[in-house]
């Protein structure tokens, strides 16, 4: 394959040129924000992140009652804290601390020092709100000029804003955060796609920030209005706000003839940027370790989990003002590499979220998430990616049954081809899930599709 | 000499074969003969069929899993013994016989491995083998 240049990545008329030089490890012609803190060694990010850890465990306990109390109660004191595994002796934090203390309970400075708020409004109950000082929106900017660059976004790119911009964290972090990078900022923000459209013709766009669904819109009304994507200048998509999953990606960057990449963050712990995802791997997302402090536990004990294993990622703000937290329960599932990235980043790497802890199982004492059975399925030929897990324990043990969807083609009018198919999807799951499962196949198209959050877990155990 | 046998993947639920069945009836396929038979989850069922074409294109339409395979069909006298005389012949041929169930009167259906060498065994043989076309004229 030929290397592609430095030049050819940043010239809009070369398509591709980013992909094909990362698919060729040519990582050194992609633009690295602050080189020197993401390729630091790991003894030099855990120096960083224990030296930030003790101090903010001090600050947190000396300006928010809130955790003083319960820190109090807990009978652990700031100066517990001496190494980085120190931080499990510390409150865990979730959605519920930030509701109850609604609007400034963990507010640890006063409001003429926080600069920017911005609120969450949740699916129940009361909204939660943020505050950030100047320095928190230093180091948010920090983040997201790191991701935009992570996906090939450099100093004079035209960025054309499609989220809305408002209370939610997306529309200004990523706008603040490109600019820092040395973008130029087009707030054209939500709505109105035939103007997009126009608005990258006209202005010369060069990346786009947008949901994925809503890139997707984009994309098709522009070919139906005859704009040529091939020759625009449009070069790579941020993503965010919803989850993106490959196949759509893949897509967008098909049809766009873009680089697309996406971005983890949550407004409790500060918005979008806590990790964003490079070009080497794609389903794995640099966490900005020297500003978040990331624990895997088990979510049914809170314990850790071993290193690369899959559990719910816990996250502790390091050096956050306005408010800080401590080990938040994000409730995402996720697993955790620090093996140094092809790209050249030795941040760690948390695998893209695809879902929540309130999915997982324990089937006989074993966590079963159903992204475990989605990847399994994926990957055996015969089967749609539809399925239903069924859990009960009417003999008195649990037992988990599987309904797996058959392809039409998967099928053989003979019992003894169609038992071992059945074992061999039953085998495979096994493997993964470390757990015994009961497969039984259906009919194509007999499991139920639903609207939004499909149903994947019936769970009958009394 | 062999006949089309259509088999379907049905789950053990009520309402999922009626489903196949009233699909029939609506293209126009006239059911000679079946057999239902299942693992406790799900079932095959295999069916002889008039027009075995239209029923495997009336399945694929609802995204059924099914298939088209080749099996016997052979005639039967309707007297006592017959049956044990006609396996006795296919035993006798060294044909195996992986599943057979009956049609519509004295009919049977043989699936075998070999459907043609069957059929060239079974062609000297005292037995009637039938054909598609017998089947839309069958009387029971």
């Amino acid at each position: 394959m030929v290397n592609s240049t430095a030049e050819e990545i940043f010239d809009p008329s070369v398509k591709g040129a980013a992909l094909k030089a990362a698919a060729a490890g040519n990582f050194d012609v992609l633009p690295m924000f602050d080189r020197a803190m993401e390729t630091s060694s790991r003894e030099r990010i855990r120096a960083i992140q224990l030296e930030k850890l003790i101090a903010q465990v001090a600050y947190t306990y000396e300006n928010v009652a809130w955790y003083r109390d319960k820190m109090n109660e807990m009978g652990v004191r700031p100066e517990d804290i001496k190494t980085l595994e120190d931080v499990r002796k510390l409150p865990f934090t979730d959605k519920n601390a930030l509701r109850e203390t609604f609007p400034y309970g963990l507010f640890a400075q006063p409001l003429d020092k926080i600069v920017e708020m911005h609120s969450s409004s949740g699916t129940t109950g009361k909204p939660i709100v943020v505050g950030y000082t100047k320095h928190d929106m230093a180091v948010w900017s920090d983040c997201i000029a790191r991701l935009a660059s992570m996906a090939g976004v450099v100093p004079g790119d035209r960025v054309q804003m499609a989220f809305g911009y408002g209370m939610f964290t997306g529309g200004f972090g990523l706008h603040y955060g490109c600019m820092k990078l040395g973008c130029t900022m087009i707030p054209a923000g939500s709505g109105n796609t035939e103007r997009h459209i126009q608005m990258i013709e006209d202005y010369g766009t060069t990346v786009i920030i947008a949901t994925p669904t809503y890139a997707l819109h984009i994309c098709e009304v522009g070919e139906k209005m005859g704009y040529d994507w091939a020759k625009s200048t449009l070069r790579v998509g941020l993503f965010g706000g919803e989850p993106c999953p490959p196949a759509l990606k893949a897509e967008i960057e098909s049809r766009m003839h873009i680089v697309c990449t996406d971005n983890y963050g949550l407004t409790e712990v500060m918005g979008p940027g806590v990790s964003g995802e490079c070009l080497a791997e794609r389903d794995m997302q640099h966490i900005a370790e020297d500003h978040f402090l990331w624990e895997i536990v088990d979510p049914a004990t809170g314990e850790p989990v071993p290193e690369g294993e899959m559990g719910e990622l816990v996250l502790t703000p390091l050096d956050k003002e306005g408010i800080p937290v401590l080990r938040y329960r994000t409730h995402d599932l996720t697993r955790v590499v620090t093996e140094k990235c092809s790209c050249g980043r030795t941040h760690a790497r948390m695998q893209k979220v695809r879902s929540r802890c309130d999915d997982m199982l324990i089937i006989r004492g074993t966590n079963v998430f159903p992204s475990q059975v989605e990847d399994v399925l994926a990957g055996i030929e015969g089967v749609t990616p539809h399925y239903l897990i069924v859990v009960d324990n009417e003999t008195g043990l649990d037992r988990m049954t599987v309904n797996v969807e058959l392809k039409p083609e998967a099928f053989s009018d003979s019992f003894e081809v169609m038992d071992n198919f059945r074992q061999m999807v039953a085998e495979k799951l096994k493997g993964t899930l470390l757990v015994g499962v009961k497969v039984k196949l259906v009919e194509p198209g007999g499991i139920e599709r639903s609207v939004g959050k499909t149903k994947h877990v019936r769970d009958l155990r009394k | 000499m062999s006949v089309s046998q259509i088999s379907v993947f049905i789950e053990s639920e009520p309402g999922h074969l009626v489903r196949v069945l009233d699909s029939f009836v609506e293209a126009g396929v006239n059911v000679r003969g079946y057999s239902a038979s299942d693992t406790g989850d799900y079932g095959i069922v295999r069916f002889i069929v008039d027009n075995p074409d239209a029923a495997l294109a009336v399945l694929r339409d609802q995204n059924a899993a099914c298939a088209k395979s080749e099996v016997l069909v052979l005639r039967l006298e309707d007297t006592p013994g017959e049956l044990a005389r006609v396996m006795g012949i296919i035993a006798d041929c060294h044909i195996n016989v992986t599943y057979s169930y009956s049609l519509i009167s004295t009919y049977i259906v043989l699936s075998v491995n070999d459907v043609a060498a069957a059929e060239r065994m079974l062609e000297s043989e005292p037995v009637e083998l039938l054909g598609q076309d017998d089947l839309a004229h069958l009387v029971a």
